[in-house]
């Protein structure tokens, strides 16, 4: 289950896979400031704690300084760890356009290891709704698109 | 007329989106999506609409950067442009990219650190 979920409205963006690790192992991977710093972004004021707000310092793009304000808003211990994503400035197209998304991390232990799932919820469309509601038959298209762009963009 | 008459370039997402509301449009750019690369005439055939209005609909796709079109003999071919609908999707598609790299990331820290 890998894969851009694309949906009307808002969309999110689900990446789920099995790791052959405790669940343990994973959760001190997504909670210890310095290990985030070693596979996503360093943090800045990050603890594991419902409320807790920290910063992730990224590319400036024009009036946005680049920062991206988080915020705790669930951490259950080798379960579950949600957090908010705020980013962005008006002024913006494409990189750098507002942001205010929710990331939720869900550990599930599974035979072998754990199953990672990744939620980025809250991406909203454009205003036009419709251009996404009426495009079902182009939608194969377009996420063929997607998959040959997401290759190019990074 | 050269055979690619027009470079793509990536438009602003506001002039996609509003090249893409109009149903009739949009409808349009399906049927291109659909048959790979067609022609006015096709397009036009069983439409229920003129073949001026599908013209100036290809227009303003062709703007929007959504289609291109290669003329070859008397006909022009009209197909879409696979980067075009870049500006809706890049910004997500920029995060699923993100992603997909930090649980790649996030495997290799966990063979390290728990071999």
């Amino acid at each position: 289950m890998n894969g851009t979920d694309l949906k009307t409205d808002t969309q999110q963006i689900v990446v789920d896979e099995v790791f052959p690790h405790a669940p343990e192992t994973i959760w001190k991977t997504l909670t210890t400031g310095e290990l985030i710093g070693r596979w996503l972004m360093a943090p800045t004021g990050f603890e594991p704690l419902k409320g807790k707000r920290f910063t992730f310092q990224t590319k400036p793009a024009g009036a946005w300084d680049g920062v991206i304000q988080c915020e705790v808003l669930e951490a259950v211990p080798n379960e579950r760890l949600a957090y908010a994503w705020r980013s962005g400035d008006e002024g913006n197209v494409g990189y750098g356009a507002p942001l205010d998304t929710v990331v939720t991390w869900t550990l599930t232990k599974v035979q072998g290891g754990t199953r990672l799932r990744l939620v980025h919820a809250g991406f909203v469309t454009p205003k036009n709704d419709s251009a996404f509601d009426s495009m079902s038959g182009a939608w194969p298209k377009v996420v063929e698109s997607v998959g040959t762009l997401a290759g190019e963009l990074h | 007329m050269a055979n690619m008459k027009s470079m793509p370039q990536v438009a602003p997402l506001d002039i996609v989106m509003r090249s893409l509301a109009d149903p009739t449009r949009r409808a349009v750019f399906e049927r291109i999506a659909r048959a790979d690369e067609t022609t006015v005439a096709e397009l036009t055939a069983g439409s229920g609409v003129t073949q001026s209005a599908i013209s100036q609909h290809l227009r303003s796709l062709k703007e929007a950067g959504l289609v291109v079109d290669r003329a070859q003999g008397r006909n022009v071919y009209y197909r879409v442009e696979q980067k075009g609908l870049a500006p809706l999707v890049d910004w997500i598609g920029h995060y699923g990219v993100f992603w997909r790299k930090r649980f790649a990331n996030l495997r290799n820290l966990l063979k390290d650190i728990d071999p």
